[in-house]
């Protein structure tokens, strides 16, 4: 019986041995975001821009002779669903991983990655991720510390907001963004008058403004998602608070103005800048296959700052004429001519923070377009 | 004060719309004596047929009587759905142990949730602004047309339900069916029409509840019902399960406390109290407020 179970071990062991073995044949590419769930939106987006990278380079003849394959998982933008694709995306034995779009996602499944030397990829923009001292996590966007640095400075040396209202969900993302943001505020001598926290997805936030409106205030600013965000906004409206709005970047999405209906006119969105303003040609050429393709714009520029995290992965692979997941990571970290994007010149910092950016803070018009009110 | 008026408008718009819900899972408790979970779903599912009626059928009209028009259609829509609920996952289980009856509601519930995200896709749907955005500020107190028309037009389907299942000859066939379904089929009541006509009634003010939350809160995804089904199940058992005023009753105090303990101790807090509630309830009267102790059938 003995002598079974160890045949049967071996057996095991050979199978677990051979299935990366025989999967070496293509470089494969895991993508993780939430396909579906509130944030369905920008999951999709992300892995339809992975899917025309891959379909794109693949034509081209690949990576060091190599096709890439990409499996997807969709992390429901819950952090228990992200576990799970940590661990799933590490045994189908992929080499680097593009996501997720929320911190929260992110977080919960960087240090599976770690443990298995994969490399990730996300525009998760909260600072707890690149705290933690992983080689393997890259931001290709840029951290909360830097939008709430702006954000503190606008609100209150340029603007001159007397009364200032920050509020957030519980994310890790909105969290972090929306104490950075008060933090820096009070930093620069400006008033936050309430910090108020709402449940993501339960859309009665009346009960919350309710309270904020008996405290006067002369600007809100909300670092949550736009899921809430065009909500928020649409009920601030309806309850007669005057205050200006401002959402924070992951606001930027056409859905906060569609949720918002006629209450979206004249609130701000603090972002970097939208993709249909890129001025970069690989920025132009890359939106017009993708909308050749799928019919409709990127959801937002997250997306497309995931897209660039994958383009510096492989350009570094091609680099080093290597597949190395650390050799990939420690050449991103000591790039010294940064890659040209999508989004931007790319390059990474020691500790995994992209380089660079600036902000812009953006008017919603009456018709539901943009037009940029301050640029950094 | 103001603060406290606010509240207490907030609170009866969303108390409303949980009523609303609340009746479809207490009207079928209390004549089949069965938790309907896929209710909840039905509700979700509405908004869905609603935006699609509001597209496809009218073309995007946006008069009084196209509203009317999508409000009429979408609750026959789900009336239909309702009924074949009942006769695909509930009447071949009528006569197998409860637990087999409440694992196919559940069962169905999944169904219909994900029947959702495959008919309409995953994505957040957004409904249009069919209510103008129309306000009055009565002294402070902000009170929007959207929702004197919830509070309403919710107001008149119960005192309607309620005057029907009181006064009216199917009323009190639907009375008598929920007290004893074998002495009522001895009467002569055709106890399978009167549950046909249950689910009937109960998935339309379903739909109504449904396409409330799209005009309010305008965001549709197709795992809301879930939320909103666990805040009317509350509802209905805060006020009796079975007892159809009760469930009124229940739906109005639940939005009541979840908007004051949400603007007086902290939205965080609102759904922790809700239980909290729910279990001191269960403790100090497991009937509910409005509900008889009745003789347990042996």
């Amino acid at each position: 019986m003995q002598k079974m179970f160890k045949v049967m071990l071996a057996l095991v062991a050979v199978c677990l041995l051979a299935v990366p073995a025989l999967a070496a044949d293509t470089l494969k590419v895991g993508v993780q975001a939430p396909i579906t769930g509130s944030y369905a939106n920008e999951g999709q987006g992300i892995e339809n821009g992975v899917r025309l990278l891959a379909e794109q380079i693949n034509g081209k003849g690949g990576v060091l002779g190599k096709q890439i394959e990409v499996i997807v998982c969709d992390d429901q933008g819950t952090a228990m669903a992200a576990a799970i694709c940590a661990k799933d995306l590490v045994n189908k034995g992929v080499s680097m991983v593009i996501g997720s779009y929320t911190s929260t996602c992110a977080e919960a499944a960087q240090k599976t990655y770690f443990n298995a030397g994969i490399l990730q990829t996300s525009d998760g923009t909260a600072d707890a991720l690149t705290e933690k001292g992983y080689w393997t996590f890259l931001r290709n966007s840029f951290p909360n510390s830097a939008e709430a640095g702006f954000v503190a400075e606008y609100l209150v040396n340029v603007k001159k907001y007397q009364r200032i209202v920050v509020i957030s969900d519980f994310s890790t993302y909105a969290d972090g963004l929306a104490n950075a943001a008060e933090a820096a505020i009070k930093k620069l001598g400006g008033n936050v008058v309430s910090r108020d926290k709402i449940k993501a997805d339960s859309q009665n936030f009346t009960p919350v403004l309710t309270n904020i409106k008996s405290k006067n205030p002369d600007a809100i600013f909300f670092a949550g998602y736009y899921s809430d965000g065009g909500q928020l906004r649409a009920q601030q409206v309806a309850l007669g608070i005057k205050a200006d709005f401002y959402g924070g970047d992951a606001n930027d999405n056409p859905d906060f103005v569609k949720l918002a209906g006629s209450a979206a006119a004249g609130a701000f969105i603090v972002n970097v800048p939208s993709p249909d303003v890129l001025p970069y040609d690989i920025a132009k050429s890359f939106i017009a296959d993708y909308q050749k393709k799928y019919g409709e714009m990127p959801p937002s520029i997250w997306g497309l700052m995931n897209i660039d995290g994958m383009r510096a992965i492989i350009h570094a692979m091609e680099q080093n004429n290597s597949f190395d997941t650390k050799k990939a990571a420690d050449f991103l970290h000591n790039m010294t001519e940064p890659l040209p994007g999508i989004t931007g010149p790319i390059a990474f910092a020691k500790d995994g923070n992209r380089k660079g950016g600036a902000y812009v803070v953006k008017k919603i018009q009456a018709d539901g377009s943009y037009s940029n009110e301050y640029v950094q | 004060m103001d603060i406290f008026l606010q509240q207490l408008a907030n609170g009866l718009t969303i108390g409303s719309m949980f009523a609303l819900v609340a009746l479809g899972y207490t009207m079928v408790y209390g004549v089949m004596k069965l938790i309907n979970f896929a209710h909840g779903d039905m509700v979700a599912a509405s908004a869905f047929v609603g935006l699609t009626i509001y597209t496809q059928v009218m073309g995007q009209a946006t008069s009084l009587l196209a509203v009317i028009t999508i409000f009429l259609l979408s609750a026959v829509c789900m009336a239909c759905v309702g009924v074949i609920l009942e006769r695909v996952a509930y009447r071949p289980l009528r006569k197998a142990p409860r637990l087999s009856a409440v694992v196919s509601a559940l069962g169905a519930s999944l169904v219909i949730q994900n029947g959702i995200m495959l008919i309409w896709g995953p994505r957040m749907r957004i409904f249009p602004e069919l209510v103008p955005q129309v306000y009055w500020d009565l002294g402070g107190v902000v009170i929007s047309l959207i929702q004197v028309i919830i509070l309403t037009l919710s107001l008149v389907l119960m005192v309607s339900l309620y005057l029907f299942v009181e006064k009216t000859r199917m009323g009190a066939a639907i009375r008598a069916s929920s007290i004893d379904q074998d002495a009522a089929r001895l009467m002569g009541i055709n106890v399978n029409s009167i549950i046909a006509l249950i689910f009937i009634i109960g998935s339309s003010l379903g739909a109504v509840g449904g396409l409330f939350i799209g005009l309010y809160y305008r965001g549709i995804t197709f795992n809301m019902g879930w939320q909103y089904g666990l805040y009317a199940f509350i509802a209905a058992i805060l006020g009796g399960i079975g007892n159809i005023p009760g469930a009124m009753l229940g739906g109005m105090l639940l939005g009541l406390f979840n908007a004051f303990i949400a603007g007086y101790v902290s939205s965080t807090w609102a759904d922790a109290f809700t239980f909290i509630l729910l279990i001191l309830i269960l403790i100090v009267r497991p009937t509910g407020i409005l509900g008889e102790r009745v003789a347990e059938k042996v």
